[in-house]
């Protein structure tokens, strides 16, 4: 009998039907607090990683505030509705299958943007924030150029072009304009993300060039199709860099859910950055700046390489650290 | 019968104090933004009318006046005077040597613009001596008298305006009074309960109603609320101009004496006393303080591991030490880990900030009886007393009552902002002439 119910309960765990839960918690009373202390433990006994910070952040997610330090005292302190619970119940459950949480709530935060993530978008990491950082102070010509082209290589979410955007100093036009050329938009969030921040694709202040290089599903843009648009000041780019031979020690949540073309970066992790680099004399204006994250291995490699081709007519002029104090991003200019 | 003379007597007073009340006049307008139109450009004629009219100031005209007679200060000018007369003889000689001339132009400087409202004054309580003789004079027919009367209320005003203009430019200007704070309020932990949880919500509620009703921007860096409602701990940074200047008088502790809502006390209506603190530091410019980053440790979960790429995690927790000091700062406000570091850097310049700030003080051993607020110095500063409805400051033993309109943090509040910030720079004042005149006797 008792073994049997041990077997039951564990059976009960793995599927974990609503009516479980709603018997084993006193529904009535649940507030926020508690609900977050129940979560983190039913996650720390699956071995979910960040246990304690998916609770927060799925609890505060059902009742509409962004972390769980930022969830109105009047709320903290109310149990929370059924509707709440039902919804975190269903969150609960896509985490438990190792869901990311970014995936889940559908939207994460980079810099001061919310964007939409909905799969299987990359999820904006928080050293690709540097990036930006990073163009902005040594984009020299980006700032002073008069109609700037900037090309980021494999977007995402459109994380960094809008970040840029918004960032760069606002010249005759109205706020954030755009032209927003399309040459591979697929993923439906990216769209969604710039109408959300404001940005409509008509006017044609700034240049900002979406583009998807090496896409096997999908036939991949010539870069002749760049062409028309001129040369180009500064391309960015956060390009797939993971070596293929550490993509199977990935976490599920990034191995099973996130999208492998923009992390599996080759058996050395630089497919796409060599691709980038070949290309990018062809597209950059006299003195255009290229900046990529990298894996910290990659900037002694990327050198080597640069050597090796001299043909490519870049030069390195930096590399920067992120506040990991890891070798993460390179800054290389047309010669 | 009153000869012609002196009827050309008083139209050249006319004349003598129209000329310069309109530059007072421009420099009242200025700070009265929210009156459009109400400027230098009217006519003279209208400005003096309009100068009637407009109501009384909210600053108690007696206490300047007060100072103004004291025997102290008076002596303090009337050396500065001697001073001033004293340089400028000294310069017109050619026998100072280059360094010294240099020096002495330099006092000569400061003390120009002193000595030139000094002597405007003096015209105008001439002018006042006058009319007052005028007025005295039974003879006079009753339409001059009139005349004569609104005359001498306007030169009185005039006297009011320069002096208080005086007193601002004697006062030695606080370094960060232009800066923008970052003010934290902790509860206190005493024997209060909870009481001392929802003052502190209510104080901090307060501020932020006190920046929007004074238009500036508040932006609160941490909220730590109890599970019982109200708020252990919260810091904000408010910004705008002059804000330090203005806010620096709440630092220190709070008390607040009420009957609990709940519980047995409530039932008994036994009353609690409870304490909560606020600290306010002046928020610097990057050029203020300039941080290493070699001297920083920065921990974050990415921290392990390969980072980039490889890692996905929700857990943005940002904290920084600040290796030669050992202060630790945290952040795990925002989603955006980037965001998280900035503010964390921002609080920790902040605490930066507070120990050189109190490393002058200390250096400058000033005996104020107000002080920045800082945990060191905390002394009860004021206390609210919600059964007898009332709150008093024990500095300048100033009560409000009606206490709920006071914590909506408008014109209440800022009335006795306002009175603190005379009777500090009243103090500061004293001091300025007693530090001036222990120099000389040196």
């Amino acid at each position: 009998m008792h073994k049997t119910s041990i077997m039951l309960r564990r059976l009960l765990v793995n599927v974990t039907p609503f009516w479980v839960h709603q018997r084993g918690l006193r529904t009535r009373d649940m507030t926020p607090g508690l609900l977050v202390s129940h979560w983190q433990k039913v996650f720390q006994d699956h071995q979910i990683p960040d246990a304690q910070d998916s609770s927060e952040i799925l609890v505060s997610h059902a009742l509409g505030a962004k972390t769980f330090r930022l969830i109105p005292p009047a709320l903290s302190q109310r149990p929370v509705s059924d509707h709440q619970l039902q919804r975190i119940e269903r969150m609960g459950q896509q985490r438990l299958q190792r869901v990311p949480v970014q995936y889940i709530i559908e939207e994460w935060d980079f810099l001061d943007m919310t964007l939409l993530m909905r799969p299987p978008v990359f999820i904006p990491r928080p050293e690709t924030e540097e990036l930006v950082g990073l163009v902005l102070a040594d984009g020299h010509n980006l700032l002073s150029s008069w109609e700037p082209r900037i090309l980021e290589v494999g977007c995402g979410s459109g994380a960094v072009s809008l970040a840029l955007l918004q960032r760069l100093p606002q010249r005759s036009a109205p706020r954030g304009t755009l032209r927003v050329c399309h040459l591979s938009l697929r993923v439906s969030s990216r769209i969604e993300n710039f109408l959300n921040c404001g940005f409509n694709c008509s006017s044609d202040i700034y240049q900002v060039f979406l583009f998807c290089l090496f896409n096997p599903s999908h036939p991949p843009d010539p870069p002749e199709r760049l062409r028309p648009f001129g040369l180009i000041d500064t391309i960015v780019s956060n390009p797939p860099y993971i070596f293929t031979s550490d993509m199977s020690q990935l976490d599920p949540e990034i191995y099973r859910y996130e999208d492998h073309t923009a992390l599996d970066g080759g058996p050395d992790g630089m497919d796409v950055i060599k691709g980038i680099l070949r290309l990018a004399p062809r597209l950059l204006k006299q003195d255009g700046d290229v900046f990529l994250e990298g894996d910290p291995r990659h900037p002694e490699m990327l050198s080597q390489w640069l050597t090796r081709n001299p043909s490519v007519q870049l030069r390195l002029i930096s590399t920067v650290r992120d506040f990991c104090k890891k070798q993460r991003f390179v800054h290389l200019r047309r010669s | 019968m009153k000869s012609t003379r002196d009827i050309g007597l008083l139209k050249s007073c006319f004349g003598h104090f129209y000329s310069w009340i309109v530059a007072p006049q421009r420099i009242q307008t200025r700070h009265i933004t929210k009156c459009p139109g109400y400027g230098s450009h009217f006519p003279i004629g209208h400005t003096f009318l309009q100068g009637l009219g407009c109501p009384p100031r909210r600053c108690c005209y007696n206490d300047s006046h007060a100072t103004w007679c004291n025997e102290k200060l008076q002596n303090y000018l009337n050396a500065l005077r001697k001073e001033h007369e004293d340089l400028s003889q000294r310069r017109s000689l050619s026998s100072v040597k280059e360094d010294d001339q240099r020096t002495l132009g330099k006092r000569h400087n400061e003390l120009s613009p002193i000595i030139a409202l000094l002597k405007e004054i003096q015209a105008a309580e001439q002018d006042a001596r006058e009319l007052e003789s005028m007025c005295a004079d039974k003879n006079e027919k009753e339409e001059l008298l009139q005349l004569a009367m609104e005359e001498k209320q306007m030169v009185n005003q005039n006297i009011e305006m320069l002096r208080r203009k005086l007193l601002q430019i004697l006062l030695p200007n606080d370094k960060y009074d232009m800066s923008d704070v970052v003010l934290e309020v902790t509860s206190g932990r005493t024997t209060g309960g909870d009481i001392c949880q929802q003052f502190t919500q209510e104080v901090f509620e307060m501020y932020q109603n006190y920046a929007y009703y004074k238009a500036w921007s508040f932006e609160i860096l941490t909220y730590a609320p109890c599970d019982f409602g109200g708020l252990h701990h919260a810091a904000a940074r408010i910004s705008g101009e002059g804000i330090y200047k203005l806010l620096k008088y709440e630092g220190g502790t709070h008390r607040v004496q009420r009957i609990p809502e709940v519980g047995l006390s409530s039932r008994m209506q036994r009353i609690h006393t409870g304490t909560m603190t606020v600290i306010v530091l002046p928020q610097t410019t990057e050029i203020d303080i300039q941080i290493n980053p070699k001297d920083l440790r920065i921990d974050t979960f990415r921290a392990k591991g390969a980072g980039g790429q490889h890692v996905n995690t929700t857990d943005s927790a940002v904290r920084i030490v600040h290796l030669p000091s050992g202060i630790v700062v945290e952040c795990q406000q925002e989603r955006s880990q980037l965001l998280n570091k900035d503010k964390a850097m921002m609080m920790l310049k902040a605490k930066l900030q507070q120990q050189i700030v109190e490393e002058e003080l200390s250096q400058r051993h000033r005996a104020r009886k107000l002080q920045v607020g800082s945990r060191t110095q905390s002394d009860r500063i004021r206390t609210y007393n919600f059964t007898q409805d009332r709150v008093t400051d024990h500095r300048i033993s100033y009560e409000v009552r009606n206490i709920k309109e006071f914590l909506k943090g408008e014109e209440p509040f800022d009335d006795l902002i306002q009175r603190l910030q005379d009777f500090a720079d009243m103090e500061t004042l004293l001091e300025v002439t007693e530090n001036y005149f222990s120099k000389t006797d040196q």
